[in-house]
Protein backbone atom coordinates (compact mmCIF):
# COMPACT_ATOMS: atom_id res chain seq x y z
CA UNK A 1 0.00 0.00 0.00
CA UNK A 2 2.74 2.43 0.90
CA UNK A 3 4.43 2.00 -2.45
CA UNK A 4 1.48 3.34 -4.37
CA UNK A 5 2.50 5.83 -7.02
CA UNK A 6 0.38 8.79 -8.06
CA UNK A 7 -0.57 6.85 -11.19
CA UNK A 8 -1.84 3.84 -9.36
CA UNK A 9 -3.74 6.06 -6.93
CA UNK A 10 -5.61 7.63 -9.85
CA UNK A 11 -6.23 4.17 -11.28
CA UNK A 12 -7.49 3.13 -7.91
CA UNK A 13 -9.95 5.99 -7.67
CA UNK A 14 -11.20 5.51 -11.25
CA UNK A 15 -11.74 1.80 -10.70
CA UNK A 16 -13.49 2.29 -7.36
CA UNK A 17 -15.74 5.01 -8.76
CA UNK A 18 -16.60 2.81 -11.72
CA UNK A 19 -17.56 -0.08 -9.43
CA UNK A 20 -19.67 2.22 -7.26
CA UNK A 21 -21.52 3.39 -10.38
CA UNK A 22 -22.27 -0.24 -11.25
CA UNK A 23 -23.38 -0.80 -7.64
CA UNK A 24 -25.63 2.27 -7.82
CA UNK A 25 -27.26 0.92 -10.99
CA UNK A 26 -27.75 -2.37 -9.17
CA UNK A 27 -29.65 -0.89 -6.25
CA UNK A 28 -31.52 1.87 -8.09
CA UNK A 29 -34.64 -0.31 -8.59
CA UNK A 30 -34.90 -0.69 -4.80
CA UNK A 31 -34.48 3.03 -4.23
CA UNK A 32 -37.04 3.83 -6.89
CA UNK A 33 -39.54 1.41 -5.37
CA UNK A 34 -38.95 2.66 -1.85
CA UNK A 35 -39.18 6.36 -2.72
CA UNK A 36 -42.25 5.79 -4.88
CA UNK A 37 -43.97 4.03 -1.99
CA UNK A 38 -44.16 7.41 -0.22
CA UNK A 39 -45.66 9.21 -3.22
CA UNK A 40 -49.36 9.63 -4.00
CA UNK A 41 -50.56 7.59 -6.95
CA UNK A 42 -51.20 10.68 -9.08
CA UNK A 43 -47.57 11.68 -8.63
CA UNK A 44 -46.27 8.24 -9.63
CA UNK A 45 -48.21 7.94 -12.88
CA UNK A 46 -47.74 11.58 -13.85
CA UNK A 47 -46.65 11.84 -17.47
CA UNK A 48 -43.31 13.62 -17.84
CA UNK A 49 -42.64 13.29 -14.12
CA UNK A 50 -39.06 13.19 -12.88
CA UNK A 51 -37.09 9.98 -12.39
CA UNK A 52 -38.20 9.68 -8.79
CA UNK A 53 -41.66 10.83 -7.70
CA UNK A 54 -41.59 13.23 -4.75
CA UNK A 55 -42.11 11.33 -1.48
CA UNK A 56 -44.73 13.28 0.45
CA UNK A 57 -47.13 10.85 2.13
CA UNK A 58 -47.55 7.80 4.33
CA UNK A 59 -51.05 7.09 3.03
CA UNK A 60 -49.93 4.13 0.94
CA UNK A 61 -48.76 2.31 4.01
CA UNK A 62 -51.92 3.08 5.90
CA UNK A 63 -54.18 1.91 3.10
CA UNK A 64 -52.46 -1.42 2.42
CA UNK A 65 -53.48 -2.66 5.84
CA UNK A 66 -57.11 -1.66 5.21
CA UNK A 67 -57.30 -2.91 1.63
CA UNK A 68 -55.32 -6.01 1.96
CA UNK A 69 -54.89 -7.11 5.58
CA UNK A 70 -51.22 -6.81 4.81
CA UNK A 71 -49.77 -7.40 8.25
CA UNK A 72 -51.71 -10.62 8.67
CA UNK A 73 -50.10 -12.02 5.51
CA UNK A 74 -46.77 -10.66 6.61
CA UNK A 75 -47.07 -12.44 9.97
CA UNK A 76 -48.17 -15.68 8.25
CA UNK A 77 -45.13 -15.61 5.98
CA UNK A 78 -42.87 -14.80 8.89
CA UNK A 79 -44.24 -17.74 10.87
CA UNK A 80 -44.08 -20.34 8.08
CA UNK A 81 -40.67 -19.23 6.84
CA UNK A 82 -39.23 -19.21 10.38
CA UNK A 83 -40.56 -22.64 11.31
CA UNK A 84 -39.31 -24.15 8.06
CA UNK A 85 -35.94 -22.50 8.45
CA UNK A 86 -35.46 -23.93 11.94
CA UNK A 87 -36.52 -27.42 10.85
CA UNK A 88 -34.35 -27.39 7.74
CA UNK A 89 -31.30 -26.12 9.63
CA UNK A 90 -31.71 -28.92 12.14
CA UNK A 91 -32.32 -31.75 9.64
CA UNK A 92 -29.57 -30.50 7.32
CA UNK A 93 -27.00 -30.26 10.11
CA UNK A 94 -27.97 -33.67 11.42
CA UNK A 95 -27.82 -35.34 8.02
CA UNK A 96 -24.63 -33.46 7.20
CA UNK A 97 -23.09 -34.86 10.38
CA UNK A 98 -24.27 -38.39 9.60
CA UNK A 99 -23.05 -38.27 6.00
CA UNK A 100 -19.67 -36.78 6.79
CA UNK A 101 -18.70 -38.56 10.00
CA UNK A 102 -20.47 -41.93 10.04
CA UNK A 103 -20.51 -45.04 7.95
CA UNK A 104 -23.53 -47.08 7.06
CA UNK A 105 -24.76 -49.35 4.33
CA UNK A 106 -25.69 -47.43 1.17
CA UNK A 107 -24.29 -44.13 2.38
CA UNK A 108 -22.85 -42.97 -0.93
CA UNK A 109 -25.94 -44.07 -2.80
CA UNK A 110 -28.20 -42.16 -0.42
CA UNK A 111 -26.01 -39.09 -0.66
CA UNK A 112 -26.23 -39.37 -4.45
CA UNK A 113 -30.00 -39.17 -4.10
CA UNK A 114 -29.67 -36.13 -1.83
CA UNK A 115 -27.55 -34.42 -4.50
CA UNK A 116 -29.89 -35.40 -7.32
CA UNK A 117 -32.84 -33.77 -5.54
CA UNK A 118 -31.27 -30.43 -6.41
CA UNK A 119 -31.57 -31.30 -10.09
CA UNK A 120 -35.16 -32.55 -10.15
CA UNK A 121 -37.48 -29.87 -11.56
CA UNK A 122 -40.32 -28.76 -9.29
CA UNK A 123 -42.63 -29.50 -12.20
CA UNK A 124 -42.05 -33.25 -11.83
CA UNK A 125 -43.07 -33.64 -8.20
CA UNK A 126 -45.53 -30.81 -7.71
CA UNK A 127 -48.59 -32.37 -9.33
CA UNK A 128 -48.37 -35.68 -7.42
CA UNK A 129 -47.59 -33.81 -4.20
CA UNK A 130 -50.57 -31.58 -4.78
CA UNK A 131 -52.80 -34.63 -5.20
CA UNK A 132 -51.26 -36.20 -2.12
CA UNK A 133 -52.03 -33.15 0.02
CA UNK A 134 -55.62 -33.18 -1.25
CA UNK A 135 -55.92 -36.83 -0.21
CA UNK A 136 -54.38 -36.16 3.19
CA UNK A 137 -56.91 -33.36 3.66
CA UNK A 138 -54.11 -30.91 4.39
CA UNK A 139 -55.30 -28.11 2.10
CA UNK A 140 -55.55 -24.78 3.92
CA UNK A 141 -53.32 -26.13 6.66
CA UNK A 142 -49.73 -25.14 7.33
CA UNK A 143 -48.93 -28.85 7.61
CA UNK A 144 -49.04 -28.91 3.82
CA UNK A 145 -46.50 -26.10 3.65
CA UNK A 146 -44.15 -27.38 6.32
CA UNK A 147 -44.09 -31.19 6.29
CA UNK A 148 -43.23 -31.85 2.62
CA UNK A 149 -40.44 -29.27 2.89
CA UNK A 150 -38.51 -30.52 5.91
CA UNK A 151 -35.47 -31.70 3.98
CA UNK A 152 -33.17 -29.60 1.81
CA UNK A 153 -30.65 -31.29 -0.47
CA UNK A 154 -28.72 -28.05 -0.69
CA UNK A 155 -28.67 -27.76 3.11
CA UNK A 156 -27.41 -31.31 3.64
CA UNK A 157 -24.74 -30.73 1.01
CA UNK A 158 -23.65 -27.47 2.64
CA UNK A 159 -23.39 -29.02 6.12
CA UNK A 160 -21.64 -32.15 4.87
CA UNK A 161 -18.99 -29.88 3.34
CA UNK A 162 -18.47 -27.82 6.49
CA UNK A 163 -18.75 -30.65 9.04
CA UNK A 164 -16.23 -32.80 7.18
CA UNK A 165 -13.79 -29.99 7.99
CA UNK A 166 -14.20 -30.64 11.72
CA UNK A 167 -11.39 -32.92 12.90
CA UNK A 168 -12.14 -36.56 13.68
CA UNK A 169 -9.83 -36.38 16.69
CA UNK A 170 -12.08 -33.80 18.32
CA UNK A 171 -15.12 -36.04 17.89
CA UNK A 172 -13.17 -39.08 19.06
CA UNK A 173 -12.01 -37.22 22.17
CA UNK A 174 -15.61 -36.33 23.02
CA UNK A 175 -16.59 -39.97 22.54
CA UNK A 176 -13.84 -41.14 24.87
CA UNK A 177 -15.20 -38.73 27.45
CA UNK A 178 -18.42 -40.67 27.22
CA UNK A 179 -20.47 -38.29 25.07
CA UNK A 180 -23.15 -39.93 22.96
CA UNK A 181 -23.56 -39.07 19.27
CA UNK A 182 -26.65 -37.06 20.15
CA UNK A 183 -24.64 -35.09 22.70
CA UNK A 184 -21.74 -34.62 20.28
CA UNK A 185 -24.08 -33.32 17.64
CA UNK A 186 -25.81 -30.81 19.88
CA UNK A 187 -22.93 -29.50 21.93
CA UNK A 188 -20.01 -29.84 19.54
CA UNK A 189 -21.08 -29.98 15.90
CA UNK A 190 -23.88 -27.40 15.99
CA UNK A 191 -21.88 -24.67 17.78
CA UNK A 192 -18.94 -25.22 15.45
CA UNK A 193 -21.20 -24.82 12.40
CA UNK A 194 -22.41 -21.29 13.13
CA UNK A 195 -21.25 -19.88 9.78
CA UNK A 196 -23.04 -22.56 7.81
CA UNK A 197 -26.11 -22.11 9.99
CA UNK A 198 -26.15 -18.37 9.28
CA UNK A 199 -25.73 -18.86 5.54
CA UNK A 200 -28.32 -21.59 5.24
CA UNK A 201 -30.73 -19.72 7.52
CA UNK A 202 -30.80 -16.68 5.27
CA UNK A 203 -31.09 -18.76 2.11
CA UNK A 204 -33.82 -20.99 3.48
CA UNK A 205 -35.74 -18.09 4.97
CA UNK A 206 -35.58 -16.25 1.67
CA UNK A 207 -36.64 -19.24 -0.42
CA UNK A 208 -39.64 -19.78 1.78
CA UNK A 209 -40.41 -16.09 2.01
CA UNK A 210 -40.54 -15.86 -1.78
CA UNK A 211 -42.06 -19.26 -2.52
CA UNK A 212 -45.11 -18.69 -4.66
CA UNK A 213 -46.51 -21.80 -6.30
CA UNK A 214 -46.81 -24.19 -3.37
CA UNK A 215 -48.65 -21.82 -1.00
CA UNK A 216 -50.73 -20.64 -3.96
CA UNK A 217 -51.88 -24.23 -4.49
CA UNK A 218 -52.24 -25.22 -0.86
CA UNK A 219 -53.84 -22.18 0.76
CA UNK A 220 -57.15 -20.75 -0.39
CA UNK A 221 -58.27 -19.16 2.89
CA UNK A 222 -57.30 -15.49 2.55
CA UNK A 223 -56.51 -15.05 6.23
CA UNK A 224 -54.01 -17.94 6.06
CA UNK A 225 -52.40 -16.85 2.80
CA UNK A 226 -48.72 -15.95 2.55
CA UNK A 227 -47.28 -12.66 1.42
CA UNK A 228 -45.85 -13.65 -1.97
CA UNK A 229 -49.21 -15.02 -3.13
CA UNK A 230 -51.01 -12.08 -1.56
CA UNK A 231 -48.84 -9.59 -3.45
CA UNK A 232 -49.89 -11.11 -6.75
CA UNK A 233 -53.54 -11.21 -5.74
CA UNK A 234 -53.31 -7.62 -4.52
CA UNK A 235 -51.86 -6.61 -7.85
CA UNK A 236 -54.80 -8.22 -9.63
CA UNK A 237 -57.33 -6.45 -7.41
CA UNK A 238 -55.78 -3.01 -7.09
CA UNK A 239 -53.80 -3.04 -10.32
CA UNK A 240 -53.74 0.72 -10.70
CA UNK A 241 -53.11 1.73 -7.08
CA UNK A 242 -49.38 1.90 -7.71
CA UNK A 243 -48.68 3.73 -4.48
CA UNK A 244 -50.21 0.91 -2.47
CA UNK A 245 -48.44 -1.72 -4.56
CA UNK A 246 -45.09 -0.01 -4.08
CA UNK A 247 -45.67 0.14 -0.34
CA UNK A 248 -46.65 -3.53 -0.14
CA UNK A 249 -43.69 -4.59 -2.26
CA UNK A 250 -41.31 -2.47 -0.19
CA UNK A 251 -42.50 -4.19 2.95
CA UNK A 252 -41.93 -7.56 1.32
CA UNK A 253 -38.37 -6.67 0.33
CA UNK A 254 -36.99 -4.29 2.96
CA UNK A 255 -37.02 -6.74 5.93
CA UNK A 256 -34.99 -9.21 3.86
CA UNK A 257 -32.46 -6.50 3.04
CA UNK A 258 -32.17 -5.53 6.72
CA UNK A 259 -31.53 -9.15 7.76
CA UNK A 260 -29.02 -9.46 4.95
CA UNK A 261 -27.12 -6.33 5.94
CA UNK A 262 -26.85 -7.58 9.54
CA UNK A 263 -25.63 -11.08 8.65
CA UNK A 264 -23.78 -10.25 5.46
CA UNK A 265 -20.36 -11.47 6.61
CA UNK A 266 -21.36 -14.98 7.73
CA UNK A 267 -23.64 -15.22 4.78
CA UNK A 268 -21.05 -14.61 2.08
CA UNK A 269 -18.49 -16.74 3.94
CA UNK A 270 -21.04 -19.55 4.09
CA UNK A 271 -21.95 -19.68 0.40
CA UNK A 272 -18.36 -19.26 -0.68
CA UNK A 273 -17.15 -22.28 1.32
CA UNK A 274 -20.18 -24.33 0.33
CA UNK A 275 -19.76 -24.09 -3.39
CA UNK A 276 -16.13 -23.39 -4.16
CA UNK A 277 -15.01 -26.94 -3.60
CA UNK B 1 -11.16 -45.83 15.50
CA UNK B 2 -12.01 -43.25 12.89
CA UNK B 3 -15.66 -43.29 11.86
CA UNK B 4 -16.48 -46.22 14.13
CA UNK B 5 -20.03 -46.13 15.32
CA UNK B 6 -21.27 -46.10 18.86
CA UNK B 7 -23.09 -49.31 18.07
CA UNK B 8 -19.76 -51.09 17.92
CA UNK B 9 -19.11 -50.34 21.54
CA UNK B 10 -19.85 -52.90 24.17
CA UNK B 11 -21.87 -52.57 27.32
CA UNK B 12 -24.93 -51.13 25.62
CA UNK B 13 -28.38 -52.56 25.56
CA UNK B 14 -29.77 -53.83 22.27
CA UNK B 15 -32.36 -51.08 22.27
CA UNK B 16 -29.87 -48.26 22.54
CA UNK B 17 -27.79 -49.90 19.84
CA UNK B 18 -30.74 -49.87 17.45
CA UNK B 19 -32.01 -46.41 18.25
CA UNK B 20 -28.80 -44.54 17.61
CA UNK B 21 -28.82 -41.02 16.26
CA UNK B 22 -27.45 -42.35 13.01
CA UNK B 23 -30.07 -45.04 12.52
CA UNK B 24 -32.93 -42.72 13.32
CA UNK B 25 -31.63 -39.98 11.04
CA UNK B 26 -31.09 -42.36 8.13
CA UNK B 27 -34.47 -44.02 8.60
CA UNK B 28 -36.17 -40.64 8.70
CA UNK B 29 -34.43 -39.59 5.50
CA UNK B 30 -35.27 -42.80 3.65
CA UNK B 31 -38.93 -42.69 4.69
CA UNK B 32 -39.14 -39.01 3.82
CA UNK B 33 -37.65 -39.61 0.37
CA UNK B 34 -39.96 -42.56 -0.25
CA UNK B 35 -43.06 -40.46 0.46
CA UNK B 36 -42.14 -37.04 -0.88
CA UNK B 37 -39.71 -37.94 -3.65
CA UNK B 38 -39.87 -41.52 -4.95
CA UNK B 39 -43.65 -41.82 -4.95
CA UNK B 40 -44.23 -38.42 -6.63
CA UNK B 41 -41.67 -39.22 -9.32
CA UNK B 42 -43.30 -42.59 -9.97
CA UNK B 43 -46.69 -40.91 -10.00
CA UNK B 44 -45.51 -38.25 -12.46
CA UNK B 45 -44.32 -40.94 -14.86
CA UNK B 46 -47.51 -42.97 -14.41
CA UNK B 47 -49.69 -39.87 -14.70
CA UNK B 48 -48.02 -38.86 -17.93
CA UNK B 49 -49.49 -42.02 -19.48
CA UNK B 50 -53.02 -41.12 -18.43
CA UNK B 51 -55.67 -38.64 -19.33
CA UNK B 52 -55.64 -37.05 -15.89
CA UNK B 53 -57.92 -34.24 -14.84
CA UNK B 54 -58.60 -33.64 -11.14
CA UNK B 55 -61.66 -31.48 -11.75
CA UNK B 56 -63.81 -34.16 -13.38
CA UNK B 57 -61.85 -36.96 -11.70
CA UNK B 58 -60.67 -38.64 -14.87
CA UNK B 59 -57.65 -40.89 -14.78
CA UNK B 60 -57.76 -43.01 -17.92
CA UNK B 61 -54.91 -44.90 -19.52
CA UNK B 62 -53.88 -43.38 -22.84
CA UNK B 63 -50.38 -44.80 -23.31
CA UNK B 64 -48.00 -42.42 -25.02
CA UNK B 65 -50.81 -40.23 -26.37
CA UNK B 66 -49.80 -37.25 -24.16
CA UNK B 67 -46.22 -37.44 -25.40
CA UNK B 68 -47.39 -37.60 -28.99
CA UNK B 69 -49.57 -34.57 -28.34
CA UNK B 70 -46.91 -32.40 -26.79
CA UNK B 71 -44.25 -33.32 -29.35
CA UNK B 72 -46.58 -32.24 -32.15
CA UNK B 73 -47.81 -29.17 -30.24
CA UNK B 74 -46.44 -25.96 -31.71
CA UNK B 75 -46.65 -24.17 -28.35
CA UNK B 76 -44.41 -26.80 -26.76
CA UNK B 77 -41.67 -26.17 -29.31
CA UNK B 78 -42.15 -22.41 -29.09
CA UNK B 79 -41.73 -22.72 -25.33
CA UNK B 80 -38.61 -24.84 -25.73
CA UNK B 81 -37.17 -22.24 -28.10
CA UNK B 82 -38.02 -19.39 -25.73
CA UNK B 83 -36.49 -21.35 -22.86
CA UNK B 84 -33.29 -21.83 -24.83
CA UNK B 85 -33.08 -18.08 -25.55
CA UNK B 86 -33.82 -17.19 -21.93
CA UNK B 87 -31.42 -19.76 -20.51
CA UNK B 88 -28.63 -19.01 -22.96
CA UNK B 89 -28.51 -15.23 -22.56
CA UNK B 90 -29.16 -15.24 -18.83
CA UNK B 91 -26.39 -17.77 -18.21
CA UNK B 92 -23.84 -16.11 -20.50
CA UNK B 93 -24.37 -12.66 -19.01
CA UNK B 94 -24.40 -14.00 -15.48
CA UNK B 95 -21.02 -15.66 -16.05
CA UNK B 96 -19.45 -12.76 -17.97
CA UNK B 97 -20.66 -9.98 -15.64
CA UNK B 98 -19.97 -12.11 -12.58
CA UNK B 99 -16.41 -12.89 -13.65
CA UNK B 100 -15.73 -9.35 -14.89
CA UNK B 101 -16.81 -7.73 -11.63
CA UNK B 102 -15.00 -10.36 -9.56
CA UNK B 103 -11.76 -9.68 -11.44
CA UNK B 104 -12.13 -5.94 -10.88
CA UNK B 105 -13.08 -6.39 -7.23
CA UNK B 106 -10.12 -8.67 -6.58
CA UNK B 107 -7.74 -5.96 -7.79
CA UNK B 108 -5.54 -4.48 -5.08
CA UNK B 109 -6.51 -1.04 -6.34
CA UNK B 110 -10.15 -1.13 -5.28
CA UNK B 111 -11.34 0.51 -2.06
CA UNK B 112 -14.35 -0.64 0.00
CA UNK B 113 -14.47 -4.12 -1.49
CA UNK B 114 -16.80 -5.57 1.11
CA UNK B 115 -19.35 -2.79 0.66
CA UNK B 116 -19.28 -3.21 -3.11
CA UNK B 117 -19.62 -6.98 -2.91
CA UNK B 118 -22.51 -6.57 -0.51
CA UNK B 119 -24.29 -4.19 -2.88
CA UNK B 120 -23.77 -6.44 -5.92
CA UNK B 121 -25.19 -9.35 -4.01
CA UNK B 122 -28.28 -7.52 -2.81
CA UNK B 123 -30.64 -8.37 -5.71
CA UNK B 124 -29.85 -12.06 -5.27
CA UNK B 125 -31.20 -12.13 -1.72
CA UNK B 126 -34.44 -10.27 -2.43
CA UNK B 127 -37.69 -12.18 -3.07
CA UNK B 128 -38.31 -12.92 -6.74
CA UNK B 129 -42.07 -12.30 -6.72
CA UNK B 130 -41.53 -8.84 -5.25
CA UNK B 131 -38.66 -7.80 -7.50
CA UNK B 132 -40.53 -9.10 -10.53
CA UNK B 133 -43.19 -6.55 -9.67
CA UNK B 134 -40.60 -3.83 -9.25
CA UNK B 135 -39.31 -4.57 -12.73
CA UNK B 136 -42.80 -4.83 -14.14
CA UNK B 137 -43.18 -1.19 -13.12
CA UNK B 138 -39.61 -0.29 -14.12
CA UNK B 139 -40.51 -1.34 -17.66
CA UNK B 140 -43.80 0.57 -17.69
CA UNK B 141 -43.77 2.89 -20.72
CA UNK B 142 -45.63 5.66 -18.87
CA UNK B 143 -43.98 5.98 -15.47
CA UNK B 144 -41.28 3.29 -15.54
CA UNK B 145 -37.69 4.23 -15.02
CA UNK B 146 -36.13 2.31 -17.93
CA UNK B 147 -37.63 4.40 -20.72
CA UNK B 148 -37.08 7.62 -18.76
CA UNK B 149 -33.39 6.94 -18.22
CA UNK B 150 -32.58 5.53 -21.64
CA UNK B 151 -34.81 7.90 -23.60
CA UNK B 152 -36.18 4.88 -25.46
CA UNK B 153 -39.85 4.65 -26.25
CA UNK B 154 -40.43 0.92 -25.98
CA UNK B 155 -43.46 -0.74 -24.47
CA UNK B 156 -41.21 -3.52 -23.25
CA UNK B 157 -43.52 -6.13 -21.79
CA UNK B 158 -46.29 -5.60 -24.33
CA UNK B 159 -44.10 -5.87 -27.38
CA UNK B 160 -43.44 -9.43 -28.49
CA UNK B 161 -39.97 -8.42 -29.68
CA UNK B 162 -38.94 -6.87 -26.35
CA UNK B 163 -40.78 -8.84 -23.69
CA UNK B 164 -38.23 -11.66 -23.53
CA UNK B 165 -35.20 -9.32 -23.49
CA UNK B 166 -36.89 -7.40 -20.67
CA UNK B 167 -37.33 -10.53 -18.56
CA UNK B 168 -33.75 -11.57 -19.35
CA UNK B 169 -32.45 -8.15 -18.23
CA UNK B 170 -34.34 -8.47 -14.97
CA UNK B 171 -33.02 -12.01 -14.42
CA UNK B 172 -29.42 -11.00 -15.11
CA UNK B 173 -29.78 -8.09 -12.67
CA UNK B 174 -31.17 -10.46 -10.06
CA UNK B 175 -28.53 -13.15 -10.44
CA UNK B 176 -25.14 -11.75 -11.44
CA UNK B 177 -24.17 -11.06 -7.81
CA UNK B 178 -24.22 -14.74 -6.98
CA UNK B 179 -21.69 -15.43 -9.75
CA UNK B 180 -19.59 -12.48 -8.57
CA UNK B 181 -19.36 -13.84 -5.04
CA UNK B 182 -18.51 -17.36 -6.22
CA UNK B 183 -15.83 -16.10 -8.63
CA UNK B 184 -14.35 -13.90 -5.89
CA UNK B 185 -14.05 -16.96 -3.66
CA UNK B 186 -12.54 -18.90 -6.56
CA UNK B 187 -10.03 -16.12 -7.30
CA UNK B 188 -8.97 -15.96 -3.66
CA UNK B 189 -8.15 -19.68 -3.67
CA UNK B 190 -5.87 -19.48 -6.70
CA UNK B 191 -2.26 -20.48 -6.01
CA UNK B 192 0.01 -17.42 -5.87
CA UNK B 193 3.19 -19.20 -6.97
CA UNK B 194 1.76 -20.02 -10.41
CA UNK B 195 1.30 -16.31 -11.04
CA UNK B 196 4.76 -15.45 -9.83
CA UNK B 197 6.24 -18.08 -12.13
CA UNK B 198 4.23 -16.75 -15.06
CA UNK B 199 5.41 -13.20 -14.37
CA UNK B 200 9.03 -14.33 -14.21
CA UNK B 201 8.54 -16.07 -17.56
CA UNK B 202 7.35 -12.74 -18.95
CA UNK B 203 3.71 -13.59 -19.59
CA UNK B 204 1.48 -10.54 -20.13
CA UNK B 205 -1.79 -10.07 -18.30
CA UNK B 206 -3.93 -11.23 -21.25
CA UNK B 207 -1.93 -14.46 -21.46
CA UNK B 208 -2.13 -14.92 -17.71
CA UNK B 209 -5.90 -14.50 -17.78
CA UNK B 210 -6.56 -16.94 -20.63
CA UNK B 211 -3.82 -19.47 -19.86
CA UNK B 212 -3.94 -19.53 -16.06
CA UNK B 213 -6.86 -17.75 -14.40
CA UNK B 214 -9.64 -18.99 -16.65
CA UNK B 215 -8.55 -22.68 -16.62
CA UNK B 216 -8.08 -22.59 -12.86
CA UNK B 217 -11.58 -21.19 -12.42
CA UNK B 218 -13.04 -24.02 -14.49
CA UNK B 219 -14.78 -25.75 -11.60
CA UNK B 220 -16.33 -22.47 -10.40
CA UNK B 221 -17.54 -21.72 -13.93
CA UNK B 222 -18.91 -25.23 -14.29
CA UNK B 223 -20.75 -24.91 -10.99
CA UNK B 224 -22.29 -21.57 -12.01
CA UNK B 225 -23.26 -22.78 -15.49
CA UNK B 226 -24.89 -25.97 -14.23
CA UNK B 227 -26.79 -24.34 -11.38
CA UNK B 228 -27.88 -21.54 -13.74
CA UNK B 229 -29.13 -23.97 -16.35
CA UNK B 230 -31.03 -26.02 -13.82
CA UNK B 231 -32.68 -22.99 -12.26
CA UNK B 232 -33.43 -21.21 -15.55
CA UNK B 233 -35.06 -24.32 -17.00
CA UNK B 234 -37.38 -24.13 -14.01
CA UNK B 235 -37.97 -20.38 -13.97
CA UNK B 236 -41.61 -19.35 -14.00
CA UNK B 237 -42.16 -16.63 -11.38
CA UNK B 238 -40.81 -13.73 -13.45
CA UNK B 239 -42.95 -14.86 -16.39
CA UNK B 240 -46.03 -15.30 -14.26
CA UNK B 241 -45.67 -11.82 -12.79
CA UNK B 242 -44.27 -9.85 -15.71
CA UNK B 243 -45.76 -11.35 -18.89
CA UNK B 244 -48.01 -14.36 -18.26
CA UNK B 245 -46.38 -15.92 -21.31
CA UNK B 246 -47.36 -13.04 -23.57
CA UNK B 247 -47.66 -11.03 -25.63
CA UNK B 248 -49.03 -13.91 -27.69
CA UNK B 249 -46.78 -16.81 -26.85
CA UNK B 250 -43.52 -14.88 -27.00
CA UNK B 251 -42.50 -15.54 -23.40
CA UNK B 252 -43.93 -19.01 -22.85
CA UNK B 253 -41.14 -21.10 -21.37
CA UNK B 254 -41.26 -24.79 -20.62
CA UNK B 255 -41.85 -24.34 -16.89
CA UNK B 256 -44.45 -21.63 -17.38
CA UNK B 257 -46.17 -23.90 -19.92
CA UNK B 258 -46.29 -26.73 -17.37
CA UNK B 259 -47.67 -24.38 -14.73
CA UNK B 260 -50.29 -23.18 -17.21
CA UNK B 261 -51.28 -26.71 -18.33
CA UNK B 262 -51.48 -28.07 -14.82
CA UNK B 263 -53.01 -25.28 -12.77
CA UNK B 264 -54.86 -23.07 -15.26
CA UNK B 265 -56.09 -25.80 -17.60
CA UNK B 266 -56.12 -28.79 -15.21
CA UNK B 267 -54.47 -31.09 -17.77
CA UNK B 268 -52.43 -32.99 -15.20
CA UNK B 269 -51.60 -35.79 -17.66
CA UNK B 270 -50.22 -33.49 -20.35
CA UNK B 271 -48.41 -31.38 -17.75
CA UNK B 272 -46.84 -34.53 -16.28
CA UNK B 273 -45.63 -35.62 -19.70
CA UNK B 274 -44.10 -32.18 -20.23
CA UNK B 275 -42.51 -32.38 -16.79
CA UNK B 276 -41.00 -35.77 -17.62
CA UNK B 277 -39.56 -34.35 -20.84
CA UNK B 278 -38.12 -31.43 -18.86
CA UNK B 279 -36.68 -33.85 -16.32
CA UNK B 280 -34.93 -35.93 -19.00
CA UNK B 281 -33.76 -32.77 -20.69
CA UNK B 282 -32.26 -31.41 -17.45
CA UNK B 283 -30.49 -34.70 -16.76
CA UNK B 284 -29.01 -34.86 -20.28
CA UNK B 285 -27.83 -31.24 -20.17
CA UNK B 286 -26.16 -31.79 -16.82
CA UNK B 287 -24.41 -34.93 -18.06
CA UNK B 288 -23.22 -33.16 -21.20
CA UNK B 289 -21.81 -30.31 -19.13
CA UNK B 290 -19.84 -32.77 -17.02
CA UNK B 291 -18.62 -34.61 -20.13
CA UNK B 292 -17.53 -31.41 -21.91
CA UNK B 293 -15.54 -30.29 -18.93
CA UNK B 294 -14.18 -33.76 -18.26
CA UNK B 295 -14.52 -32.87 -14.62
CA UNK B 296 -16.91 -34.71 -12.37
CA UNK B 297 -15.78 -32.99 -9.21
CA UNK B 298 -17.44 -29.67 -9.93
CA UNK B 299 -20.47 -30.38 -7.80
CA UNK B 300 -19.20 -32.76 -5.18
Amino acid sequence: MNKKTAGSRIGSIVLTVFLFVVAAITIVPFLWMFISSFAPNSEIVKINGGLFPAPTTLDNYVSIQENFNFFRLFANSLFVASVKTIIIIYTSALMGFVFSKMRFFGRDFLFGIVMSTMMIPWAVTIIPQYEMMVQFGWLDSYKALIIPGMISGFGIFLFRQSISGISDELIEAARLDGASDTRIFHSLILPLSHNTIAALAIFTFLWNWEDYLWPFLMITDESKQLLAVGLKAFNGQYGTDYGGLFAATSLAIVPVIIVYVIFQKQFIAGIATGSSK
Amino acid sequence: MKNKDVSARTGRSLLSRIFTLRNMAVTFLVVYFAIFLAYPIYKAFAGSLHNWNPLNETYDWVGFENYKDILTDKLFWTSMGNTAVFLGWSTVFRVVIGLGLALLLSSRLVYAKDTLRGLFYMPTITPLVAVSFVWLWMFDPQFGMIDKVTGLNINWLHDSKWAMPAVIIMTIWKDFGYATVLYLAGLMNLPRDVYEAAEIDGANSVQIFFRITLPLLKSTTLFIVITSMISYLQAYVQFLVMTEGGPGTSTYTISYLIFDQAFNKNNFGVASAQAVVLFIFTAILTLIMFKISGDTEGLA
